[in-house]
């Protein structure tokens, strides 16, 4: 790994992730100031079941289904997908179309520790905004008046964070094996997305149930952190999942041409 | 310095289909010359400069750089090479001296007064954001990250594109400093007269074929002749016209100028024959050995 390479990713990200997890923070305390007044409304509609499912089961009675339905099932995540996603398809195929990397790699620094380098500087953005979903749920949860517990909260960071490698480890294998920003960014994104619609719907129709082991998504918060903790299967999923990812970006990007 | 070549290529082939890219590239630039790469865009010069990176891979042939495998041993030729790509691009948000100091710690750190001394040999300013420097001043700074670790050899595409006067002339200087020390440059230019100034052989390449390595000075031999011949009175330029050799004749009011290859002695006797006030041979440019070649090229 090059830590120079590294140092310098983050450089160049530092202000969007700063912004990103300051905005976190203060909506989780806005959700939080809400709860409320949303308990005692909204709380009790009737919601169909597969517009709960999306929600994250919609329980706005409690302050756990209204942060699992506001925050862990659509907000952080997103957040989490967008900055991974954004960042490690700069990162090798956004600075190959800009035409940058044909000086870098011009320079005695193999391309194995480059990836990594440019993984690591990933993840470490991740763990910055998992870091904030963190503070920002104890935060807000302790506006709202309590109800989740520290460990509980830890969890479901714990979950988004490798929910958020392997997101970004798989924008950085697209990248590293296309040298296509818009291709890394647009199929890490869709993947995600349909992950997360996969995840919510497959439940509801017998015969593809099944369909939602292979969604990022569920390994994320299938096992919901918020109430039950950390979820160790989902943890070692997404974890081998972002490092065979991480891997195959090595591999493809060692073995092409650059595109110069 | 050893006798082996700065750079050797052999068969050195890069096939883009559609008739692109690189074929059957023989080269052998030697150590402590300034080796000038020349060809139209298209031609293939920034493909071979890639090929010997690494940063592309060989359909078929080999490189060697430094006497070290261009597949194999690619991270210690990175060492030991100064590289500007052609299209220089570098992070737009950070400033040269933040760029630079980047690039010098992927070589594990280089001397901070070279790049001090290159900076104010170029007038380069180090401060401001990429994004906001001229074409001109981004190059600056392509060349002092090329230049300051001292390599041994520099691999430079187009590195005159877009430096005023001054600067190209504090560039030439520095090649000429760099090749006295024993170091080696290879260039590239499509601009012809900027390699004219500064390099002991050139290679022209066209649509990816090599089609000729020479010195100058015997390109110019072999090059069509220019005389410049004034006459005392109108001659009629059809006079020289099938002469041996000639190959072009203009005429503009009593002047003619004879264009021939090989011996002059045809032309002079037949303009022995008038009252001749002068004859001015006119200097050959690169340009018009460049165009020749091409011209048999394509033929």
């Amino acid at each position: 790994m090059s830590l120079s390479v590294t140092r310098l990713t983050l450089r160049l990200r530092l202000t969007s992730t700063v912004s990103a997890a300051v905005g976190l923070v203060v909506v989780m305390l806005v959700v939080g100031a809400l709860f409320p007044a949303v308990g005692d409304t909204i709380g009790k509609l009737d919601i169909p079941t597969s517009v709960a499912n999306l929600l994250g089961g919609a329980d706005y009675g409690t302050i756990t289904g209204w942060f699992r339905s506001e925050i862990a099932v659509i907000y952080a995540p997103l957040v989490i997908g967008a900055l991974a996603i954004t960042g490690a398809s700069t990162a090798i195929a956004g600075e190959e179309e800009e035409r940058i990397l044909a000086l870098v790699l011009a320079h005695p620094i193999r391309r194995s520790r480059l990836v990594v380098a440019k993984a690591a500087a990933i993840a470490v953005i991740v763990l910055i905004i998992g870091f904030a979903v963190w503070v920002g749920l104890i935060a807000g949860v302790a506006v709202g008046g309590g109800g989740i517990t520290v460990a509980h909260i830890t969890a479901l960071a714990v979950q988004l964070v490798f929910f958020g490698f392997a997101v970004g480890a798989l924008a950085l294998a697209l990248g590293a094996g296309t040298g296509r920003r818009s291709l890394a960014a647009g199929g890490a994104a869709a993947i995600a997305i349909v992950g997360w619609l996969v995840n919510s719907f497959a439940p509801l129709v017998s015969g593809i149930a099944w369909l939602r082991y292979v969604s990022l998504f569920y390994y994320y918060a299938g096992h919901d952190p918020l109430t039950r903790g950390i979820g160790a299967t989902g943890i070692v999923v997404l974890g081998i999942v972002a490092l065979a990812l991480t891997a195959a970006a090595v591999v493809s990007f060692e073995r092409r041409d650059l595109r110069v | 310095m050893s006798g082996e070549p700065a750079i050797a290529a052999s068969a050195l082939s890069k096939d883009y289909g559609s008739g692109r890219g690189l074929f059957e590239l023989d080269l052998e630039v030697r150590p402590g010359e300034i080796f000038g790469f020349l060809g139209p865009n298209g031609a293939g010069k920034s493909t071979t400069m890639r090929l010997l990176l690494d940063l592309i891979r060989p359909t078929s042939g080999s490189a060697r750089v430094l006497g070290l495998d261009t597949r194999r041993e690619s991270i210690e030729i990175r060492r030991r090479i100064g590289f500007l790509p052609g299209d220089l691009a570098l992070y737009p948000k950070l400033s040269g001296r933040v760029v630079l100091d980047h690039l010098a710690q992927l070589r594990g750190g280089v001397d901070r007064r070279v790049r001090d001394s290159l900076a104010e040999r170029f007038g380069a300013d180090l401060d401001r954001p990429v994004r906001q420097l001229s074409t001109g001043n981004r190059q600056k700074l392509g060349l002092i990250q090329a230049f300051m670790h001292e390599p041994e050899l520099l691999i430079l595409d187009e590195p005159i594109a877009g430096l005023d006067p001054l600067v190209q002339q504090s560039f030439h200087t520095l090649l000429r400093e760099v090749s006295a020390q024993g170091r080696t440059v290879f260039l590239s230019s499509h601009t012809l007269s900027e390699v004219e100034r500064v390099t002991d052989r050139l290679a022209i390449l066209r649509q990816g074929r090599l089609v000729v390595v020479d010195s100058l000075e015997n390109l110019r031999r072999v090059a069509v002749q220019r005389l410049e011949i004034e006459f005392a009175e109108h001659v009629d330029a059809g006079e020289f016209r099938g002469l041996p050799g000639v190959k072009e004749v203009d005429a503009v009011g009593r002047t003619v100028t004879i264009g021939f290859e090989g011996s002059a002695d045809a032309v002079v006797k037949a303009a022995a024959a008038h009252e001749v006030r002068a004859i001015r041979p006119r200097e050959e440019d690169l340009e018009d050995i460049f165009l020749s070649y091409y011209r048999k090229s394509a033929e």
